[in-house]
Parts: structure tokens; C-alpha cells; sequence
């Protein structure tokens, strides 16, 4: 599937207090693009991402990837949206304990058609082998350290070959150099594959790998330029 | 309809019973895990918390198996008592209580009790369809096993044949239940009474016989009755041991009948068998009077039974009470567990799960749980079944052989369907949940 480019007009996000958490009049990502999202903490970065990947739907907005406005969905549509399109890395790893590194990476072949399994389980051992993991397939995710927790969330965000990247301060939990490591990787598999890339960070090493810096300061884009 | 069930065997009766109950909960499980397969990821969430888990699934299982027990025990009592009555076809008494004549006669309970006189028993001994009469004479002990005097002809009705050694064939001589506490070649002197006070006043004037002894010259087989524990003797001898005559002439060394009426001292209860399996209803009909009473102890069993059914249907109820209250925790316990899961649950949702995956992981991991309780229950109860059997049997000396059968398995089957189709509700909640809330943690 080619990388939709991502269009948001007039995104409006509110807390119950009716506090405002995000404000984007309008922004536009291109296909294949990656872009760092950054800013000082409650910011609106994470709510930025979670609105972008249909994990929170807006009070208000459109959140359009490839003509499609996946605000105006059901939250199953928006599962199968997220199940399709996009690979998400998480700050904490959000790995199953008692699974596998194989079986982590390929979490998705547990729903995904009967016909697509074998696909999926491949196509996750094959990233765990380009991480640096490919002998360690069939060993408990509790064994490996961070860095290589990370890697496999990493191989279970590109399993299913998603267009999408949407990372949320992938290495925030990283020591420096699985940090540089991990974040040189997740850009050139980004960009290897002709895929969008869009990652929270408050790493600027991680930033600097990517084309374009949007910065958020009280739920509104107050900054916006290319690497 | 009702014809073609009336028609089933009992066995496949109950077999459809149990499918027919079993069958909603499965047929949600199919429709909710049709087409996915939930079940690696449900067992790692297993794994995940497996000490509570196992604490959840002990839960149900002790609930479970209380109910099995309960139900199997009550069941087991009923067939136990009234196979200790069996070999009881028909039992004459002076009048009076037939409640108390049978657990005395039967089930060898001290009471007192007014005698049939020796004539009584010569026109029940020849009355006509009378195979034979037994006189069955109670009152003494040995060791707590009650000493019953009786016929060789008798023994043989109630055991067949012996296990070891031979019957008695003088008024010295005494036969051992199955389980009594003496050996063939063992002598015992006699006490009066039975029941725990019985030899108390043991070598004190009027305790214990001390100048007769009997020796046991054989044993019985079991017969799962409280005579397995007795010590049978020659009814001649009971009635020497008293200082009254032996129904026989001085110089007739005969044990056994015919008896002389006038030298029969009188028998609390004569236990008599028709050479007819009808004979018995006439033999009834014609000692009922206002000197004799006549009964079939199975019938009176029958009649208290009956008179239970009111406590088995409050056990039953009790039973069913219990699996409901179980039922409730083990919805609530789901919901509480589900918490437990509902981070891993989010991150399903969050890569892109669909709802209906969600719900089946949750509602198969709700059912393993279930199913283990369910079947660990049915095993415990089984368990518990057989050890409470044992105490009974031991305390009672009714050999009560209580095992699990198909009304365990209908309680199982309606508790685990019941169990499984409300385990849909924690699954309907699970995918409720806020999931950005969940996925933080």
C-alpha cells in the first residue's frame, strides 16, 4: 500500500473540563515524509499523535489519510484503519510478557486472517533479524533489555508492512547510544520503505534524522520547518 | 414431543439433558470465537497472573465440588440405607412404632422394644407361604458390636455363604459380621446393652454374662449393612444368657427351629421370608392385627425418605443457592480480573484488533477459567463425595457409596453454561473501556 499523505483542517481536542488540549486549524504531511513533533511536556504532542492514529476522536476536525477522515469513523473502522495503515511504537515498549520476541513482533497475525498468518509471522521474523534480533525469536520478551524491547515493538509496528509510522518518544527510555542505535533504524526502515514516519520526541539527536520539525506549545502548532 | 423424550432410556435421557444444558454456553462460545483464534494470547494473559488465576479457578472449584458433594452425599445415603434393608423382606413385631421396630430389626439401633411370644411366632413360623422365620433378638454387645441372636438359616439369607469358617451349630458358637471386632477362634463373653454405655457396669453384678462365653466359628461376607459389625449367635443362646429357657426341651441339645412355644421366651422381632414374592403381601395382611404388626421396612424407608424429601429439596435448593451465589462472584471476580488485563487489552485495541477479537480474548479467557473450575469442582466434589462416604460408612456401618452421576453433571453442565453465557457481559465491559486510559496504565 503506497503511504497516504495526511491532511488536518480545523482539529479541536478538549479535556472534560472543557479545557483545550489541541488546536491545528490545519496541517498537511506528505507520503513518505517524516516529521518530529516537539515541544515542552503537555504540549499536545502525544494528543497530536493519538488524534492522528484514531486513538481519541476530536470534538471537532478532520484527521484525512489519503482522502479518508478517520474522525468521522466507527471505532472499529478506526481499528481496522490503525490494523491497515499504520504501525505504532510506544514509549514503553507495551510488550505481552509472557510472549515470545517472535510472538510480540507478530501480535497482529493473532486477528489477522487465517490466510495472512504465516505472512505476518514471516515478515516479523524478518524484522527482528534487520533489528539485530534474529536469533532470538522464540526467547520470552522478559529476558532482553530495553533497547531490545524496544526493537521488538519496533518490528511489531512494521509486521504487517504499515505505510504509517507513528512513534511516541520511541527512545525516551533508551540509554544514548540504543537511543542513536534504535532511532538511526526506525528512520532508514522509515525510509527504505517509502513510509511516513511521524514521531514524538523530545530526543533532538532522533529529531535531527528527521525532515521536518513541527513544535507544539499549548495545543497549537507554534513552529513548523524542514530539518 | 413428551412421547418421544418418555421413550429415551434413562441414560439417554439424561445424556440430552445435559447436551440441552450445556448448550447455550456453547453455542455463545462459537459464535464468539467463530473465525479467530483468541486463545494464544487468552493463555498468555493466563500465564500473566497465574497465582491469581489459580486462586479464581480454586474458587469455583470448591464451590463446584461443595455442590457435587452435597448432592452426590444425599443420594448416596438414600441408596446406601435402603440397600441395608434389602435382604428385609418382611418384618413382625409386637405392636407399636414400625419407625423404631425397623431401625432396631434393620439397622440394629438400641431400643426397647415388646416381644412376639412363643406361640406368636409358631403360627408366623407355619403360616402357610412362610419360607422361614427368623427371630431376630438384640440387646447385648461385645466390644460396642451389637451380640444378635438369631437362626442359621438366617445368617445365610442375609450373607450367603460365609467368608471364612463355618456357621454356628451349638448355642456356644457365634458367627462375625464382615467387619466385627473379633477373629474365628476368638472367644467373647457377652455385655449387656449397646451403644457406648454398654459393659460399663463390666464386672459388675449384672454387666457383663461373665460365666458364658461364645466362640466364633466363622464370618461373614460384607453386606454394607451395620450387621457387617455384628456378632450373630444362637437365639437359644441370648435367651440362656438371660436365665430363661431356650425354646427347646432340657434335653434337646437342638439349636435352632422349630421351637416349643411355651419354652420361647419371646423375640422383639421376627423377620419373615414368603416362599413367593406375593406371599409376603399376604403374610403382611395376616399379621397385621391388634396383637402383631407386620411391615416391609422397605416401605417404611420409603416413608421416611418421603419425609426427608423436604430436606433434600432444601439441600437442593441450598445447592442451587450456592452455585448462584458462585455464579455472581465469578462475574464480579471476571470483572475485577479484566482490570487486571485491560492494559494488554488497550494495546490489542490500539494496533488495530477488532472489537469482536477483543471481546473473544476476553470472554476465552473468562471460559478456560470456567471450564478448569468446572472440571476441578467435579473432581473435588467426587473427592469429598468418597471421603464423607468413608465417614459415614465407618460411623453408621451403612455402607453409603457415594459417587458423583447425572445430576452432578446437569448442576456442572447448567453452571458452566450459565457461567459462560454471563461471562459475555466482563467481555461486552472490557471493550467499553476507555482505551487511552487503559493503554497508559
Amino acid at each position: 500500500m503506497p503511504a497516504p499523505a495526511l491532511h488536518v483542517r480545523n482539529l479541536r481536542v478538549t479535556s472534560r473540563e472543557d479545557r483545550v488540549l489541541l488546536e491545528v486549524p490545519q496541517l498537511s504531511v506528505d507520503a513518505g515524509a517524516s516529521v518530529a513533533l516537539r515541544g515542552a511536556s503537555g504540549a499536545g504532542k502525544s494528543t497530536l499523535l493519538h488524534v492522528l492514529s484514531g486513538l481519541v476522536r476530536p470534538e471537532a476536525g478532520q484527521v484525512i489519510w489519503g482522502g479518508q477522515d478517520i474522525a468521522a469513523l466507527s471505532e472499529d473502522a478506526r481499528a481496522r484503519f490503525r490494523r491497515e495503515t499504520l504501525g505504532l511504537v510506544f514509549q514503553d515498549c507495551q510488550l505481552f510478557e509472557e510472549l515470545s520476541a517472535l510472538g510480540n513482533a507478530a501480535l497482529a497475525s493473532a486477528f489477522a486472517p487465517a490466510a495472512e498468518r504465516a505472512r505476518l509471522r514471516r515478515s516479523a521474523a524478518g524484522w527482528l533479524a534487520a533489528l539485530g534480533l534474529g536469533e532470538a525469536g522464540p526467547r520470552p520478551v522478559d529476558s532482553f533489555s530495553g533497547g531490545e524491547r524496544q526493537r521488538i515493538a519496533v518490528a511489531r509496528a512494521l509486521a504487517a508492512s504499515p505505510p504509517v509510522i507513528l512513534a511516541d518518544e520511541p527512545t525516551a527510555a533508551l540509554d544514548r547510544a540504543n537511543a542513536d542505535a534504535l532511532g538511526a533504524d526506525l528512520v532508514a526502515l522509515a525510509a527504505e520503505g517509502g513510509r511516513t514516519l511521524i514521531a514524538v520526541t523530545h530526543d533532538a539527536a532522533l529529531a535531527a534524522r528527521l525532515g521536518r520539525q513541527i513544535t507544539l506549545a499549548d495545543g497549537r502548532i507554534v513552529e513548523d520547518s524542514d530539518g | 414431543m413428551a412421547d418421544l423424550w418418555a421413550a429415551l432410556s434413562p441414560g439417554w435421557q439424561d445424556l440430552l439433558l445435559a447436551l440441552l444444558l450445556v448448550a447455550p454456553g456453547l453455542l455463545a462460545g462459537l459464535l464468539v470465537l467463530r473465525g479467530l483464534r483468541p486463545l494464544p494470547l487468552a493463555g498468555a494473559m493466563l500465564r500473566r497472573f497465574a497465582v491469581v488465576n489459580a486462586l479464581f479457578v480454586l474458587l469455583i472449584a470448591v464451590s463446584v465440588g461443595l455442590g457435587v458433594g452435597l448432592l452426590a452425599q444425599e443420594r448416596g445415603l438414600r441408596q446406601g440405607s435402603a440397600r441395608a434393608a434389602d435382604k428385609f423382606d418382611l418384618i413382625v413385631a409386637a405392636p407399636g412404632s414400625e419407625v423404631t421396630a425397623m431401625l432396631a430389626a434393620v439397622y440394629l439401633q438400641p431400643s426397647d422394644m415388646a416381644l412376639v411370644s412363643g406361640a406368636q411366632f409358631a403360627e408366623i413360623a407355619a403360616a402357610e407361604g412362610v419360607e422361614f422365620a427368623a427371630p431376630i433378638a438384640f440387646g447385648d454387645s461385645h466390644q460396642g458390636a451389637p451380640v444378635v441372636g438369631t437362626t442359621a438359616a438366617f445368617v445365610t439369607h442375609l450373607a450367603g455363604p460365609l467368608a471364612e469358617g463355618r456357621l454356628f451349630a451349638a448355642a456356644t458358637e457365634a458367627v462375625a459380621g464382615a467387619f466385627a471386632p473379633v477373629a474365628v477362634g476368638d472367644s467373647f463373653t457377652p455385655a449387656h446393652g449397646q451403644g457406648p454405655a454398654a459393659g460399663e457396669e463390666e464386672g459388675a453384678e449384672g454387666g457383663a454374662h461373665g460365666d458364658f462365653a461364645y466362640v466364633v466359628t466363622g464370618r461373614m461376607a460384607p453386606t454394607g449393612s451395620p450387621w457387617d459389625r455384628a456378632l450373630l449367635v444362637p437365639v437359644e443362646a441370648v435367651w440362656e444368657v438371660h436365665g430363661l429357657a431356650n425354646g427347646h426341651a432340657p434335653d434337646d441339645p437342638r439349636i435352632g427351629p422349630p421351637f416349643v412355644p411355651e419354652l420361647m421366651p419371646g423375640t422383639p422381632a421376627v423377620l419373615v421370608r414368603a416362599t413367593e414374592l406375593w406371599g409376603n403381601y399376604a403374610l403382611k395382611s395376616r399379621f397385621t392385627r391388634s396383637d402383631l404388626m407386620a411391615f416391609f421396612p422397605g416401605t417404611v424407608l420409603a416413608q421416611l425418605h418421603g419425609l426427608m424429601r423436604e430436606v433434600r429439596a432444601a439441600m437442593s435448593l441450598m445447592a442451587v443457592l450456592t452455585q448462584v451465589l458462585v455464579t455472581l462472584s465469578v462475574l464480579i471476580g471476571l470483572m475485577i480480573l479484566v482490570r487486571l488485563i485491560a492494559r494488554s487489552l488497550a494495546l490489542l485495541r490500539a494496533i488495530g484488533a477488532p472489537l469482536r477479537f477483543v471481546f473473544a480474548v476476553v470472554w476465552a479467557y473468562s471460559a478456560a477459567l470456567i471450564a478448569a473450575g468446572a472440571g476441578l469442582g467435579l473432581a473435588l466434589g467426587w473427592v469429598a463425595a468418597r471421603v464423607i462416604s468413608g465417614v459415614i460408612t465407618a460411623r453408621t456401618d451403612v455402607l453409603v457409596s457415594a459417587t458423583p452421576g447425572w445430576a452432578e453433571v446437569h448442576l456442572v453442565a447448567g453452571f458452566v453454561s450459565l457461567t459462560l453465557l454471563m461471562a459475555l457481559l466482563p467481555a461486552w465491559l472490557a471493550i467499553r473501556r476507555p482505551l487511552l486510559t487503559d493503554l497508559r496504565g
